[in-house]
């Protein structure tokens, strides 16, 4: 029941995924190590190096004891030993090197795509974050990206462990033809083991990962709806759900804790059981006459050689396909159209007092279900414009279309004279500013959230706007005024105190035209009449579009349009409309009845 | 992980005493067969090998080969059962962290964000999961490992494990420095990390303003800084792991070297069996594993136990808010009648929120208490919800002192409809039961009905079973807001507190909300935080408040003609109105 498409998500990353999206997933992950060429050549250098001189290292100390020890070259102990430890430092430069170098492609890389995506995510349009959840974007750059970097991290010391893997094999065999068959026949064993046991780790710490998520849903509703379980005495049953959230993720963690249990071991004593046979078939071999002891003691070491890279390959295998869906996601997002883009060759804007024009515009969120349907409509410069309309009848989607937060499916808008699309985007944004009916600020002083409209502003037009936005005063009575912190991770400041904050923002940017999109919609009757004298003021002599449905506001505005099924159904001052349009009279009043 | 901690901690797994010890056995029979096996080759090199005698070879392989059967069982059920404790000590956390928190009172989550204790609940306990699930299990084995190993080469040959270990002191003043540098690097990376998920976060919750402002490339800019930094932090944990490891290897080898020049010059002389130098060389490897292992363990258990001080002290915060010991439970039909008594409440006991308020509610009484925003309106409201205990002074219901009934028998006869529909996870008929589980689906249909949501039900495609997502995300605000009607009204309390919506509604589900609202408040006492002139006029009294004190207090049209206060918040509502 718990989010099947992740489920399924899953299944297509861990039985392979459909080949188009499994190839453009691959080719991101090699385009981006591309960038990092001299890193992973010196990482691959540094493992090769290392490996090699772990294979060098028991022979040097079979050759110590063949020759020097159970030998006659006794004068010659001193001499070998030193090249074991030159062998031994040898080893250590590739490990370092290695490791370094790892770090340095795998972060990178993780830290270049982030920032990719980050960049992408900012120049998508409107009409992609209305269909895609934060939640689902955050996924990507955290979780998706954790895959990636995972594999990258492995890459050099998989190739390299291949390499060491098949030089172990010929030195055995070359050893001894005999012992090295026997020996060999652990790989196989090995690697089919490792893949089994990496597929089910990693499938169930997958469903372990999904089982958390499900203990945090419960948690963060709990402490969101904590008033209606105080209210209504079920802290109880509360408890009950969070029982079995976390008797959930204890069946998954003692599943897998099965699963690790049952193959660790085995792992860690797979080279042991090839030294039995070692010691006996070796032993008997020494006997013989047919192998040397210092081979023999050689082959020991070998074995448990042979173990770790098996291993890890098998890992890098299993992981490889998750790495690939999770690369795939993430290239699907970075291709995804911004939709909205800068003209190509802007025009620019000539001065003007800020007149809209609206000139037979239809809209759409979906082709063939338009939302405004041939709108004309003309704000001359420094006037106001209420928009009043039933929910659902196109006001908001109206607003956003001068500053281009979304383009016109027929028609075109133009700003004192000129069509919206064919002016930067930088330069119509900085004269169309925007007060959005759900306020959001940063987690960042006051001053820095007015301050974001303008970085170049100086302290004394941020108080000046503050002042207009009637925001002064309380802003002044703040634990640290300016220099508070509000936003998500900060002081929490009123609807109302936020509202007038985002007046402030927008008004900083002195614009020509100012669109309040239901600003006062979430305060109460006391706090509106406080920001119905911040409006008063930030509108005078400005183009300002307001939509609203409080009368109070509405009757700020020289103009109001009244919006119905997408079209303009009437327009005039408030005291006309109320006199003329029945239907404008009732949708007002079903409003007030409610007040 | 310091004494009082651990101790604390250990207490907190109760019940898992048992299993401890047999983990444990476990985990010493498995070392112990572990260490036996170098004793084996050698048995079977020198006494085999050496003088040719087949028969004990084959001896010492049977003897090597139990040994690592023994080792397998002993080593996986000693590895379930330390992850199987782990988990039944998180599983045991988790239900007793939550526990306290549905136990805090209403002040606490007041003063407490909420995505912090969301984190206590999930980040901080799954800090603990690595350690719980396989650092404990690691530091055990490695510690019995070492030890073993030490005294298995000091029986083995004095002389030449004395050499060994004075390599090993290196060793573990190189893990130490790594610790020390790591360490710091590792907390560096966590913060690093933490501030890249935000920085990320914020820019898609704020894309709409950074768009508007066409703040792209200066929020990327932000990004790609707080992105290096983190690239930073992990090279320098890089740099720590490019010393470190390679100082590891280069240590065992120089220990291949001692053995061999030292032992070798050894056996040369006769002084020593040769199979004595092939078993040090097999020990000297699992003396260099459990150290390396032993210093990844130490982050873990220091993220460990960074989580759990925050829990314990979390747990710590005692509820203000609890059932008397000798708490009675309310007669099954109330009357209703709520009196405050020269009540007295600050969050903060030297800032009091509510003053000195005395006011006697009748039962079946409609109150509205209005006022500025910050004027104690919903802190008094909420007093008769017993969601915080006045500083001084009482709360009572039909004449008994809320702090001396039971908070289930209170909760059954007091209920809240806030400002917004708050739905759960689940279906409606969770939702609606969330009032009363032994409810039947004709009294869910009842009060659906009451509130006029039963058509609209009805055509839903599952009915009462339809589910309503996350915080009900499926519905509309109006929606919503009605179904917590229909809950409330199901609930059937004797008094109700409405927190009335600042925001509005599309104007005909307002209508249709404040119409179920007039049936869900027939008949009960009611206490209105109201924002709206209708909610007041309505109301067969107002309570006007002003800085925690009630300055006004009588009918509507008593307190337009006696109260200038109120008289000048009625004409700011009025301006709203049509004019």
């Amino acid at each position: 029941m718990n989010r099947p498409a992740d489920d399924h998500d899953d299944a297509a990353s861990l039985t392979g995924l459909h080949e188009a999206d499994a190839r453009s997933g691959f080719r991101l992950l090699t385009s981006t190590l591309a960038h990092y060429r001299r890193d992973l050549a010196l990482a691959i250098g540094g493992a090769l190096l290392w490996m090699s001189m772990v294979v060098a290292v028991p022979y040097l100390v079979g050759m110590v004891i063949d020759r020097a020890i159970t030998g006659d070259a006794h004068e010659s102990l001193g001499r070998l030993v030193l090249f074991l430890l030159g062998a031994g430092v040898l080893l250590g430069i590739g490990i370092g090197v290695r490791r370094y170098f790892s770090f340095r492609v795998s972060y990178g890389a993780e830290v270049d795509l982030r920032k990719r995506m980050f960049e992408h995510m900012q120049r998508l349009a409107f009409s992609f974050h209305d269909v895609t959840s934060t939640g689902e974007l955050m996924a990507r750059a955290s979780s998706d990206l954790s895959q990636v970097r995972l594999i990258y991290a492995m890459t050099p010391i998989t190739l390299a462990n291949i390499g060491m893997f098949l030089s172990v094999v010929v030195v055995l065999i070359l050893v001894d033809p005999v012992l090295g068959a026997v020996t060999s026949l652990t790989v196989p064993a090995v690697l089919v083991l490792s893949r089994s046991y990496a597929r089910r780790v990693i499938r169930l710490s997958y469903e372990l990962q999904q089982r958390l998520a499900d203990l945090s849903r419960v948690v963060e509703e709990s402490i969101g709806g904590i008033q209606v379980i105080k209210s209504y005495g079920q802290e109880h049953q509360e408890q009950d759900k969070l029982d079995q959230a976390a008797f959930k993720i204890f069946d998954r963690g003692v599943k897998l804790a099965k699963v690790r249990s049952r193959f660790a071991p085995m792992f860690e004593l797979m080279p042991s059981i090839a030294t039995i046979a070692v010691l006996w078939l070796g032993g008997v071999r020494v006997v013989a006459g047919d192998i040397t002891l210092g081979q023999f003691v050689a082959f020991t070491q070998y074995l448990a050689m042979l173990n770790f890279p098996l291993r890890i390959s098998g890992w890098f295998f299993a992981q490889l396909p998750r790495a690939t869906a999770a690369a795939s996601r993430i290239q699907t997002l970075l291709a995804a159209d911004p939709a909205i883009a800068d003209p190509t060759e802007p025009v620019s804007l000539p001065p003007g007092r800020g007149e809209v024009r609206f000139r037979d515009v239809t809209f759409g969120f979906a082709p063939g279900s338009a939302v405004l349907r041939g709108l004309d409509l003309a704000i001359p410069g420094g006037t106001s414009l209420a928009v009043v309309g039933a929910t659902g009848a196109g006001k908001t989607t109206l607003a956003h279309l001068i500053p281009r937060f979304r383009d016109v499916e027929r028609g075109a808008i133009t700003l004192d004279g000129v069509d919206v699309r064919t002016i930067a985007l930088d330069e119509l944004r900085r004269e169309v500013a925007v007060v959005f009916q759900e306020t959001y600020l940063f987690s960042a002083s006051v001053r820095d959230n007015i301050g974001f409209g303008d970085p170049d502003a100086t302290d004394e037009q941020i108080r000046l706007a503050a002042r207009l936005a009637q925001a002064h005063d309380f802003i002044s009575d703040l634990p640290a005024g300016y220099d508070t912190i509000v936003g998500e991770r900060g002081h929490s400041l009123s609807g109302g105190q936020r509202q007038r904050v985002a007046l402030a923002r927008a008004v900083l940017r002195d614009p020509r035209v100012l669109i309040l999109d239901d600003a006062t919609s979430s305060v109460d009757a006391i706090v509106e009449a406080e920001m119905l004298a911040a409006l008063e003021q930030v509108m005078r002599g400005r183009t300002t579009i307001i939509v609203a449905h409080r009368t109070s506001t509405l009757a700020l505005a020289d103009q109001v349009v009244f919006l119905d099924g997408g079209r303009i159904v009437a327009m005039g001052t408030h005291a006309e409309l109320l006199a003329a349009v029945p239907r404008y009279g009732e949708v007002l009043a079903q409003a007030e009845a409610s007040r | 992980m310091s004494d009082r901690l651990f101790r604390r901690a250990i207490r907190l797994g109760s019940g898992l005493g048992p299993a401890a010890v047999a983990a444990l056995a476990a985990t010493v029979v498995a070392t112990v067969a572990r260490l036996l096996g170098p004793m084996a080759v050698r048995f079977g090199i020198d006494q085999g090998i050496t003088v040719g005698d087949r028969g004990v070879i084959t001896v010492a392989a049977l003897l090597y080969g139990g040994l690592i059967v023994a080792q397998y069982f002993a080593q996986r059920t000693s590895q379930y059962a330390v992850a199987w404790l782990g988990q039944r000590f998180l599983t045991q956390l988790r239900s007793a962290v939550f526990a306290h928190l549905m136990r805090l009172d209403m002040a606490f989550y007041g003063r407490s964000k909420a995505g912090v204790l969301v984190s206590r609940m999930t980040n901080d306990i799954e800090s603990i999961q690595d350690f719980a699930e396989e650092g404990a299990v690691t530091l055990v084995t490695n510690l019995l490992t070492i030890a073993g190993v030490a005294a298995a080469m000091l029986l083995v040959d004095l002389t030449a494990a004395l050499q060994v270990m004075s390599l090993i002191a290196v060793l573990i003043v190189a893990s130490w420095l790594f610790q020390l540098f790591a360490g710091r690097a590792y907390r560096e990376v966590r913060e690093q990390i933490g501030r890249v998920l935000a920085t990320l976060q914020e820019g898609i919750t704020g894309v709409r303003v950074v768009q508007a402002f066409t703040r792209e490339r200066e929020q990327a800019g932000a990004f790609g800084s707080v992105s290096s930094d983190y690239l930073d932090a992990n090279m320098a944990t890089a740099r720590a792991v490019a010393w470190y490891f390679p100082s590891v290897e280069i240590l065992r080898i120089i220990g291949y070297g001692v053995l061999l020049f030292f032992g070798g010059r050894r056996v040369i002389s006769g002084d020593m069996t040769f199979g004595t130098v092939v078993s040090l060389l097999l020990y000297l490897d699992w003396f260099f594993a459990p150290i390396t292992n032993l210093s990844n363990t130490v982050n873990q258990m220091q993220s460990a136990s960074a989580g759990l001080q925050k829990l314990f002290r979390l747990m710590d915060t005692p509820p203000a808010v609890v059932d008397a010991f000798d708490a009675v439970d309310l007669p099954d039909r109330l009357g209703g009648r709520v009196v405050f008594d020269d009540v007295s409440f600050g969050y903060d006991p030297n800032l009091l929120v509510v003053q000195d308020v005395s006011l006697s509610i009748e039962p079946g009484e409609r109150v509205a208490i209005v006022g500025e925003t910050g004027a104690g309106k919903s802190t008094l409201a909420r007093l008769a919800l017993r969601f915080y205990d006045p500083t001084t002074g009482t709360v009572t219901l039909d004449g008994r002192d809320l702090k001396t009934v039971s908070g289930r028998s209170r909760s059954r006869h007091v209920s809240l409809i806030p400002q917004e529909g708050f739905l759960f996870n689940g279906t409606l008929r969770d939702n609606l039961h969330y009032a009363r589980p032994d409810a039947t689906d004709d009294d869910l249909w009842r009060v659906c009905a009451a509130v006029g949501i039963e058509p609209w039900v009805r055509a839903l495609p599952e009915r009462l079973d339809t589910l309503v997502r996350e915080r009900g995300s499926r519905f509309s605000a109006g929606e919503r807001q009605l179904v917590a009607l229909a809950r409330a009204m199901l609930a059937d309390p004797a008094v109700i507190v409405l927190d009335e919506a600042t925001a509005n509604l599309d104007p005909e589900t307002e209508a249709r909300v404040e119409e179920a609202l007039g049936t869900v408040l027939e008949g009960r006492t009611a206490i209105v935080i109201a924002h709206r002139l209708r909610s007041a006029e309505r109301a067969d009294r107002v309570v006007m408040m002003n800085a925690g004190r009630v300055i006004a207090l009588g009918s509507h049209h008593a307190l337009v003609a006696d109260s200038a206060e109120y008289a000048r918040l009625v004409s700011v509502w009025e301006r709203g109105i049509l004019r």
